[in-house]
């Protein structure tokens, strides 16, 4: 995987450098800050491969504003707060920064936005799902995915209407801001839908024996109809394993912390089975612009997309391509307000829009299948925000 | 305590200092800068952690704990109540109306770590080798299961994030010089001595006289307040805490430079801090060129289990190097004679 990707990279090198030479024109740089070593990387790092797929689709066609190309410049922050402080410090002080995109979490985005929003230059996450943090960051700060209420209604209304199912079980990692707020806002559709919360169990990220948790669902085996686990992904994995493993079959309901390959491989095939998840559409259509996508990475990394967050990292730099030909400038005020003036941006995880001044897009939400260890799209949808 | 020539000594390595950090604040860009503070914080915790680890010989892995009770403290005394309004609504009024200067403020949060070391440190400490360990790891996982569960106070898993950047080069090199000094003064002190004492032979120490409860509670509660202080820069240097900001791993990367530096050695303490992560910025340049990321932590792991192979005692043993010594090195322990010849003798 490595040696292929390294080998277009360098071509890739080669070819920005030849076209430099010729044109003579200034490169557009973005800086990528991601989580490539630690917890969060099996996330970020197919981010970061997305980003630099869609530069190059972008720079081979001939760049932006008469020929400028993309460069993106990787920092890898290691899933620990001091390196992200470090590094945004290092990104926002490089000379001529356009934009920043990264991470695939609230806390990170939390620690290196501020930065970004103190220089003036815009932020693009890609993967963090909180709808408070423009709130929290600025005017500076766009979300690529939809906010965790939108992709917990999905779940709710999938379970309630759909599947049937009125009584559940709820599991929160009680770590992460990412589980407590996509607990609350399935909790809160579910009750409204009519649904009742048999259970509220809690765990820790970094929990690796769940043996107390599977007691008690097993207790409540009858009365629940299926669990929803608000988890990230390295304990994804882990419960579905634990739970089958007790002999519950209930069906396990997660969000798009559950859209890693752990939660395939960790279990096993005979495992595997019965998990349903939200994730960030991008297997919903057959789109001349998705196959691309998909044939594009598989040449430059020798593995189809790992997960959603390879598709929201392509989708970071084409909404940030796409805004900087709108604003027809490199400058951050010109950039912010083509940002903010984005309607109908067609990625391949779904139409981004910003309405009513919001940064957080309403999207279309893919509800997956895992079966057998394989993951398969369900179906998609678009829960109403209220 | 100290003897003469170390007094007089002081005052030339204070201006030594500030020339130092006024140069760092000078030539460095923000981002040399905040890698050359983060060195600045290690050494605080690496020499403070010394105190307990390397001179008293209790093995403590809760440094994050205290660093957790000063950050927070610290960040939630110096927020402006309009902010905490916003963001901690339940706050009780009379710490919601508090808005205190960042010394006081840092202060405040060392204490604050004092107090709970107190509270910690007489149960804890009855504990020998391994148990110690695994009882302060406890104390960390405790530390993090309550931030995550006050939300009234801390706001739960989502930290507190917006902090004011308050912590520049002159606070975290002002208290890595108070912390140096304050570690070297007990280090040349009978205090210091009692607890190398203890640490080699407890029964012998008490034997002799030395309080050891007592000894052993107040390495244990310094420690705790220069973690906590350490606490308190680092959060308005990132400008964020959240209940996942001090790990365990950060208790063994900490562990890892006492034990590196050699334990009881402030000096030791002092160059594994700021080696480590300079080492670990330094291989980024190579880690980005060739897309090869995590090569910087194989790397530095890699060192650290070359040094324990190749020279257990780490860089410098208890002792500190004889420039810096004002009396013979074999002041602190007879056993260190050997050592300090083979280290002469010719480096493998």
């Amino acid at each position: 995987m490595r040696i292929p990707f390294l080998g277009t990279l360098a071509a890739g090198l080669v070819a920005s450098t030849f076209a430099l030479g010729v044109q003579a024109a200034e490169p557009i740089k973005i800086v990528a800050l991601y989580n490539l070593t630690g917890g969060m990387s099996s996330l970020d790092q197919p981010s970061l491969n997305g980003a630099k797929l869609q530069a190059k689709m972008i720079n081979d066609a001939g760049g932006l504003l008469g020929g400028r190309m993309i460069e993106v410049v990787p920092i890898d922050t290691k899933t620990d707060q001091k390196e992200t402080a470090t590094a945004a410090k290092r990104a926002v002080g490089m000379e001529d920064v356009t934009a920043g995109i990264g991470y695939s979490d609230t806390t990170f985005v939390l620690a290196a936005a501020p930065l970004f929003q103190d220089a003036g230059i815009p932020f693009v996450t890609s993967g963090a799902t909180s709808p408070l943090l423009p709130e929290m960051v600025g005017d500076m700060l766009f979300l690529v995915p939809f906010g965790d209420n939108i992709q917990a209604y999905a779940m709710a209304e999938y379970v309630y209407n759909t599947m049937g199912i009125h009584d559940v079980v709820v599991w929160t990692d009680n770590g992460m801001d990412y589980t407590t707020g996509l607990s609350k806002y399935f909790q809160e559709r579910f009750e409204k839908l009519g649904g009742n919360i048999v259970l509220n169990d809690v765990f820790l990220t970094g929990d690796r024996d769940f043996s107390a948790q599977v007691a008690r669902l097993q207790a409540n085996q009858d009365k629940a109809g299926a669990v929803f686990v608000a988890a990230g992904p390295d304990e994804a994995g882990i419960i579905v394993k634990q739970i089958r493993e007790a002999g519950i079959d209930m069906p396990i309901l997660g969000g798009d912390g559950f859209d890693t390959p752990l939660v395939g491989s960790v279990p096993g095939e005979d495992l595997a089975n019965d998990v349903y998840f939200t994730t960030h559409a991008y297997a919903d259509l057959e789109s001349e612009a998705i196959k691309t996508f998909q044939q594009g990475y598989k040449e430059a990394y020798g593995t189809d997309p790992e997960n959603a967050f390879a598709a929201l990292g392509y989708d970071a730099v084409g909404l940030l391509a796409d805004a900087i030909k709108r604003a027809g400038s490199t400058d951050h005020e010109k950039l912010r307000d083509a940002l903010a003036s984005t309607d109908g941006y067609e990625g391949v995880t779904g139409t981004i829009s910003y309405e009513n001044g919001s940064r957080v897009p309403l999207k279309t939400v893919a509800v997956m299948k895992v079966e057998n260890g394989d993951f398969s799209l369900v179906t998609t949808m678009t829960p109403s925000a209220e | 305590m100290i003897p003469l020539a170390g007094s007089l000594r002081l005052p030339l390595l204070a201006a030594l200092g500030a020339l130092f950090v006024w140069l760092l604040e000078s030539l460095l860009d923000p981002y040399a800068l905040s890698v050359a503070m983060f060195v600045g914080i290690n050494i605080i915790l690496a020499v403070s952690l010394n105190i307990t680890n390397g001179f008293t010989g209790l093995f403590s892995l809760g440094h994050p704990g205290f660093m957790a009770v000063g950050g927070y403290v610290t960040a939630l005394l110096t927020m402006l109540p309009a902010r905490k309004g916003l963001m901690l609504p339940d706050l009780p009024s009379w710490l919601a109306g508090l808005h205190w200067g960042f010394l006081p403020a840092l202060l405040a949060g060392g204490l604050c770590a004092v107090l709970v070391a107190v509270v910690v440190g007489f149960p804890v400490l009855r504990l020998r080798g391994h148990y110690l360990a695994v009882a302060t790891l406890g104390f960390i996982i405790i530390v993090q299961t309550l931030l995550i569960n006050l939300v009234g106070l801390t706001r739960g898993a989502r930290g507190l994030n917006g902090l004011s950047p308050l912590t520049g080069p002159w606070w975290v090199y002002g208290w890595v010089v108070v912390t140096i000094y304050t570690c070297w003064t007990i280090k040349h002190a009978s205090l210091g001595r009692a607890m190398l004492a203890i640490r080699e032979n407890e029964m012998a120490a008490h034997c002799l006289g030395v309080n050891v409860t007592r000894v052993r509670l107040l390495a244990f509660v310094l420690g705790a307040f220069f973690a906590g202080i350490a606490g308190g820069l680092w959060a308005h240097l990132v400008t964020l805490v959240t209940p996942t900001s001090f790990s365990i791993v950060m208790s063994f990367m900490l562990v890892a430079m006492v034990v590196i530096g050699g334990s009881g050695s402030i000096t030791g303490a002092v160059i594994a801090a700021a080696a480590l992560p300079l080492a670990s910025e330094a291989v980024r340049p190579i880690e980005e060129g060739l897309g090869l990321y995590g090569l910087s932590q194989v790397l530095v792991a890699l060192g650290v289990l070359l040094i324990l192979i190749y020279r257990p005692q780490g860089l410098f043993g208890t002792s500190e190097p004889r420039f810096l010594e004002s009396r013979p090195a074999a002041l602190a322990h007879p056993r260190e004679k050997p050592d300090t010849l083979t280290e002469k003798g010719g480096i493998r």
